[in-house]
């Protein structure tokens, strides 16, 4: 009987294992591009791995579909490896070491989670494997000085960039705004206050904010400065310190599942009816649906949303790109996805330029590399690495969530930069501002 | 610090409490009658909130009225698991028993991704939208109603271990496994029971979190577990009285000791935000607790 059991439990456990969704690698050629994909395609953040893997699985096969890369002669096609890093810093290392060591990667692109990324670019550094990052956004990943940093290319906005564009946009849209609604002086300062995730994300979305107030002098005061755990469920207390404190906009660093529950808890829960602002990644249909009508006239920085499409050049690039995602994976891209496609993209640009798999080769290409802008708009139209700590710079854009009954959900509607803008921002009724 | 705001924070903190007393009495009634240390009831509460989410969805009636169904369907679960797992191998050891409730872990979380993927899911609450004002305080009905909601589980699961039959056998049980078998209780079938009951409380205590608005996903479990088996070790093992204090100590002081030690620090002119550590903190209540009593609030010696 027992044995019976424990045979019973071991065949489910197995099969369990075995049904986890596992993306399938490319099919193998005799001359191929080897690219590693270090994304989380398990634990917490695997709903974003599985999009950056899908997303790198379209670039591959549009590339291989063109013949590859005609290297000296010489067909190549591009063959993917998966790196899952498990959602962890241990399970990072172990993707990135695997992909390295076993795998023989030419160059590794993905990476989400700055925690994560900054655990694993070690392997990365001491094995001289260039690293195109797409999904972490602390600058510190290129900044710091541990390690040799010069084989990491980050292709997309830091936290600096996060908080310097929204507080432009606050300081230029939503003070004015609240300030005459409520017949406050004109040079009131506004009363912001952030709550950010204890990680090398949230403080370097905090370190930006206040470099963005400092660098551009806004006229706008940090009242309340709160940290919290990563993966934190309960923000009611510290969101009721947080209202204590009177603040006329509350800027969270959070992830997905955490800024849904800030937003839902601290306008439900606590009645801290302000404008909620909010960092790129939430610009996920996860958000949208998790939010419900709690995210009524937030605001949400993004790049590129599953939502919404910025006027402009790359129009068409991004709703071909929507289609075809659509078409391969039956369900909608989101931005993590987008970075990666481009990541792969870009280092086979490099590759083709380099004339070469030399690593060497590869990362002097990058450093040189500009080519045109994809599915993401890029300051002058251009990806490129910055000379100092090669970060390509994005144009970024401010969304406002506006209810849709026929959806039953939130839809956003760009109302920042006015280069793309498709409708005004809107200070809600029930807002209700600072102490004067 | 504003006394308002202080006593806000200590309702949330009774909240937050009543979840971890369910789970935890849970946990203590399984350990009471089996002896058997289960690591994967914060599953359990998983999978409680996923039931209660799916009998929603497909039914859209009163959440409140979806949790005896998502806690039916997760006692007969709780059977299945003492059935299938730890029966067979009750007696071998403890390490087989500890073994085989950390792979459970696994399993179901990877059950319910394989199932429901990782995406999170939440339940609206009809009420969420009512704001009920005791003095100075405004509550969410919601909450009012999941403290009440506790308090009635509370008193029911009292009654039923000191009114009826099969909740004295089970206390009998719990106190000496030999002679309640000797006195003609049907050990085996108690064990059964108290898994389907602990489990069920899991449940109910999963239901109520996504009805306040939480949301489901496979991974939720892993916290409200451990600090389940902190309120059980320090409310004394196999203790519900114990298990009630402790939960709401634990409750109470994560929500306000962070502010209490910012408002400390800013005597000395430091201004320094604690609400990062809340666990940290309210761990190291805990373990002050057990220096100052180490077999907890209620527990007996040689526990």
């Amino acid at each position: 009987m027992k044995y019976g059991i424990l045979f019973t439990v071991l065949v489910v456990s197995v099969l369990l294992a075995g049904c986890v969704e596992q993306p399938k690698e490319t099919p193998s050629g005799v001359e191929e591009i080897k690219i590693g994909v270090v994304a989380p395609l398990t634990g917490g953040a695997s709903t974003t791995g599985l999009d950056m893997w899908q997303a790198a699985v379209l670039a591959a096969d549009e590339i291989n579909a063109q013949g590859g890369i005609n290297i000296d002669g010489t067909s190549l096609e591009v063959k993917l490896f998966q790196g899952d890093t498990e959602t962890s810093r241990e399970g990072g290392v172990k993707a990135v070491t695997k992909l390295i060591t076993e795998n023989e990667v030419d160059i590794l692109v993905g990476g989400f989670s700055s925690g994560i990324t900054y655990a694993d670019q070690v392997v990365a550094a001491e094995h001289g494997v260039p690293f195109i990052v797409t999904g972490a956004s602390s600058p510190v990943i290129t900044k710091r000085t541990d390690i040799d940093t010069s084989y990491f290319f980050h292709h997309c906005p830091t936290t600096d960039d996060y908080g310097e564009d929204t507080l432009l946009f606050v300081d230029e849209i939503v003070r004015p705004a609240i300030n005459e609604r409520f017949g406050f002086p004109v040079d009131r300062k506004l009363r912001l206050a952030v709550l950010y995730q204890d990680s090398k994300y949230g403080e370097g979305v905090y370190d930006g904010i206040q470099k963005a107030i400092a660098e551009q002098n806004l006229s706008v005061e940090v009242v309340a400065a709160e940290k919290f755990k990563m993966s934190e469920t309960d923000f009611r207390t510290v969101l009721t310190a947080i209202k204590a404190a009177k603040p006329d906009v509350l800027y969270p660093a959070a992830f997905v599942n955490e800024q849904a529950l800030i937003v839902a808890q601290g306008r439900r829960d606590v009645g801290l009816n302000t404008i909620y602002l909010a960092v790129e990644c939430n610009d996920d249909p996860d958000y949208y649906s998790g939010v419900e009508r709690w995210g009524e006239y937030s605001i949400l920085e993004s790049r590129f949303s599953p939502y919404a499409i910025p006027a402009g050049a790359i129009h068409d690039s991004v709703a071909q790109y929507r289609q075809d995602f659509e078409n391969k994976w039956g369900t909608s891209p989101s931005m993590m996805g987008a970075s990666t496609y481009e990541g792969v993209y870009i280092a086979v640009d490099a590759i083709k330029n380099a004339g070469s798999l030399d690593k060497g080769a590869v990362r002097e290409a990058l450093v040189n590399l500009e080519m045109p802008q994809q599915i993401e708009a890029m300051e002058g139209g251009v990806i490129s690495f910055s000379p100092d700590y090669r970060e390509s710079k994005f144009k970024l854009y401010m969304e406002q969530l506006i209810w849709d009954d026929s959806i039953g959900e939130t839809r956003p509607k760009i109302v920042w930069p006015d280069s793309v803008k498709e409708t005004d921002f809107v200070l809600p009724d029930w807002y209700e501002p600072g102490s004067t | 610090m504003d006394f308002g705001v202080l006593i806000q924070m200590i309702v949330w903190g009774l909240y937050a409490g009543c979840i971890y007393i369910l789970l935890a009495i849970g946990l203590n009634l399984i350990f009471g009658v089996m002896k058997v240390v289960n690591f994967a009831h914060g599953e359990v509460l998983m999978l409680g909130a996923y039931a209660a989410f799916w009998i929603y969805t497909f039914s859209r009636i009163n959440p409140y009225l979806v949790i005896p169904v998502s806690m039916l369907l997760i006692a007969i679960l709780g059977v299945f698991i003492e059935r299938l797992g730890f029966r067979p191998i009750m007696g071998t050891g403890k390490l087989n028993e500890i073994f085989l409730s950390l792979g459970l872990i696994y399993v179901f979380q990877n059950l319910a991704a394989l199932l429901w993927s990782a995406d999170s899911r939440s339940i609206h609450s009809p009420y969420s939208n009512v704001v009920v004002h005791i003095g100075a305080i405004k509550l969410p009905l919601d909450y009012l109603i999941i403290i009440v909601v506790t308090i009635v589980f509370l008193i029911a699961f009292q009654l039923f271990m000191k009114k009826t039959t099969i909740g004295r056998a089970m206390r009998a049980t719990s106190q000496n496994r030999e002679a309640a078998a000797l006195m003609g209780i049907n050990v085996e079938r108690m064990d059964m029971l108290s898994f389907a009951l602990g489990s069920a409380l899991a449940a109910a205590a999963g239901s109520l979190w996504l009805i306040s608005g939480q949301m489901a996903n496979p991974y939720m479990g892993a916290i409200p577990a451990v600090k389940a088996f902190a309120v059980v070790i320090v409310g004394g093992l196999g203790s519900i009285p114990g298990a009630i204090i402790a939960g709401l100590i634990l409750g109470i002081g994560e929500n306000v000791l962070p502010y209490l030690l910012q408002a400390f620090v800013a005597v000395f002119h430091v201004e320094m935000s604690f609400t990062a550590w809340k666990d940290t903190i309210a761990f190291f209540l805990l373990i002050i607790v057990l220096i100052l009593r180490p077999t907890g609030i209620f527990g007996e010696k040689g526990e």
